[in-house]
């Protein structure tokens, strides 16, 4: 199908009766067996919709998230949804195959079952330390901030993630059964559902149930960026030199988090006067928390670079945009990056810099920074490359297991304790021992990955299950 | 004249059509060996995997166009071509095979027919469709 028409149809997206275009070919089954195949994109979301059996997926209030117990039917219509949107956002991700580089699928199976066992007495400490409007108001920070990680991929990893996958996994394995591990379960996804909702503040959680926009951003946040929008054209010296910064930086974010989404989180898009979308970009260049940034420190790269990207709709004919639940934003036709048109950059020194003191780089000024990540680029490969392969497996464990949940931990003040208490940078031996199960009988290269990313391994809660329940018995 | 000698996604649209000599990059110290050999831009680069890490400094570098044998414009490798309008034409399959490849479930085989198949040869990437990227042997490619 050809969507290269030259004339901008996106904004049809938006209208009630539209159900989106289809951005690929595959359809989703998971727990609905026998039922209608649902589909990617708004259609899929409205789908699901339908067939939930609670109204958590509609706009909820501020009372219902602020209430400590999920029921069942909220519990389910959850696990249901987010293996949907799992599927939505990774299945074709998933088709990628082994890396050459870094084991990720062994790294991935591994931290999310870490995840799912460890993180709920962690997320608890902390909703204790903070309250629970108190969790809220770490996810309404990113409305007011940029070069901030929590953004949509990581606060949909606390549940998708570490819940949905976690327990996915663990089912896989046969560690667990479907109805233990209720009580952490809500745990984990009223903690997600809290800072999602905090942060969007429009009664959705997730950008698909709101046809895949994510503008959190307040007015005057967005005014400043617009203000030091620098405009060129395409075939100007200035739009090269934009795009390929933008695309280093976005090469080195995704190396020093070990080949996964958390280095990026794309917020947008959002209309600008004269007909452009912005995409307000960051991209997390040098986290402190991971030894091996090392060679970022030494090349002064900063925490993170944001990129604001203005494209012309009209002239790329804009189809549909979605920014999705990982932060990352794909339209029809693919390519925008030839219809950019305005673009400037801002650092962050450190995680948390005040935003007074970030700072806006001139487009002219970009040279010396491309030169710091092409280094550090260059560097941090050789000594991955050097890494034996259990290294790299723990490594990349550590960068789902502790980053996923350290942007809201550092806010609520119990990043340290949970490292101190609860020893987060500690690995659970039930999770060790699974490191020589998982490359058995093909799990991590064909089980998992069947069974996550089709949405078959997302067994629901049965209605024997006890809300209380963790587990009690391992037999 | 030129033949298609192989189809597969295409991760973005693009006018470009690069030509090269196809080279197969099996190991990070292959990667690291071609940038050092200062013939990069002369290769149409040919990896097993979608992922972004493994081909980190030749993307960071500038490669001319990329074919793998795995993955999507969804995944990482996908994204980063885009991001750097490097033409790539994402899992491939021959022409004149049926070997299709199958997450999880593809043997070694189906991957060493297409290295057989391509490396040293003269290639031509048309990456102009919406979906599908196709792979020309240039005449004095065979």
């Amino acid at each position: 199908m050809s969507t290269t028409n030259k004339t901008a149809t996106y904004k049809l997206r938006y209208e009630p009766d539209d159900d989106g275009l289809r951005f690929q070919d595959l359809t989703y089954e998971g727990n609905f067996v026998g039922l209608e195949p649902v589909p990617d994109g708004i259609l899929g979301d409205k789908m699901m919709r339908r067939r939930a059996k609670s109204g958590v997926l509609e706009k909820v209030s501020k009372d219902e998230v602020l209430r400590e117990q999920f029921t069942l039917d909220e519990l389910n219509d959850l696990n249901n949804y987010l293996a949907w949107n799992i599927w939505d956002v990774l299945v074709m991700r998933a088709t990628e195959g082994v890396s050459g580089m870094i084991p990720r699928q062994e790294y991935e199976i591994l931290a999310f079952m870490h995840e799912f066992y460890r993180w709920p007495e962690i997320l608890r400490m902390t909703t204790s330390e903070a309250g629970p409007q108190g969790v809220m108001d770490i996810g309404a920070t990113a409305r007011r901030e940029i070069g901030t990680k929590v953004n949509c991929v990581h606060d949909w990893c606390i549940g998708a993630v570490g819940f949905g996958m976690g327990r996915c996994g663990l089912l896989a394995l046969e560690a667990i059964q479907p109805d233990d591990y209720l009580e952490e379960s809500n745990e984990i996804l009223k903690f997600m559902q809290r800072v999602l909702w905090g942060k969007r503040h429009d009664g959705y959680i997730l950008n698909s149930q709101d046809r895949y926009r994510c503008r959190i951003h307040e007015q005057e946040v967005l005014d400043q960026l617009v203000g030091e929008l620098e405009d060129f054209e395409p075939d100007e010296p200035k739009h090269d030199a934009f795009t390929r910064f933008n695309a280093a930086a976005t090469l080195l974010a995704f190396l020093d988090h070990f080949d996964c989404r958390l280095g990026l989180g794309d917020t947008g898009p959002y209309p600008l006067p004269d007909g452009r979308v912005l995409i307000v970009r960051d991209l997390f260049t040098n986290e402190e928390e991971f030894h091996w940034s090392d060679v970022c420190d030494h090349e002064d790269v900063p925490h993170c670079y944001t990129v604001v990207l203005a494209i012309d709709a009209e002239a790329m004919g804009l189809a549909e945009i979605r920014v999705n639940d990982i932060s990352t934003t794909f339209t029809r036709p693919k390519n925008y990056v030839s219809h950019i048109t305005g673009g400037a950059v801002f650092i962050r020194e450190k995680w948390n810099t005040p935003m007074g003191e970030v700072r806006p780089v001139a487009l002219d000024d970009l040279g010396p920074e491309l030169e710091k990540l092409q280094q550090a680029t260059l560097k941090l490969y050789s000594k991955l490359a050097r890494m034996p392969r259990r290294e790299l497996i723990t490594n990349g464990h550590w960068v789902y297991f502790v980053d996923m949940i350290l942007p809201h931990l550092r806010l609520a003040g119990t990043y340290e304790k949970a490292c101190r208490d609860y020893d987060l940078w500690e690995i659970d031996q039930r999770v060790s021992n699974y490191y020589y199960e998982i490359t058995k009988r093909k799990f991590a290269h064909e089980v998992v990955p069947t069974r996550i990313f089709s949405g078959k391994g997302y067994l629901p809660f049965s209605e024997k299950a006890d809300l209380r329940s963790s587990k009690y018995r391992w037999l | 004249m030129s033949s298609i000698v192989a189809e597969g996604y295409n991760a973005f649209e693009t006018k470009k059509a690069p030509t090269g000599v196809v080279k197969y990059l099996e190991t990070p110290n292959d990667v690291l060996a071609l940038i050092q050999s200062g013939r990069l831009k002369e290769h149409i680069l040919l990896v097993r995997g979608g992922t972004t890490t493994f081909l980190a400094p030749v993307l960071s570098v500038g490669a001319t166009g990329i074919l793998t044998m795995s993955g999507a414009p969804e995944s990482h490798l996908g994204i980063l071509s885009r991001e750097f309008q490097t033409p790539c034409v994402m899992t491939i399959g021959l022409t004149d095979s049926d070997s299709r490849y199958q997450p999880g479930s593809t043997d070694d085989a189906h991957f060493e027919a297409i290295v057989q198949r391509l490396e040293g040869k003269r290639v031509r990437l048309d990456c102009h469709d919406d979906d599908v990227g196709r792979v020309y042997l240039e005449e004095n490619g065979a």
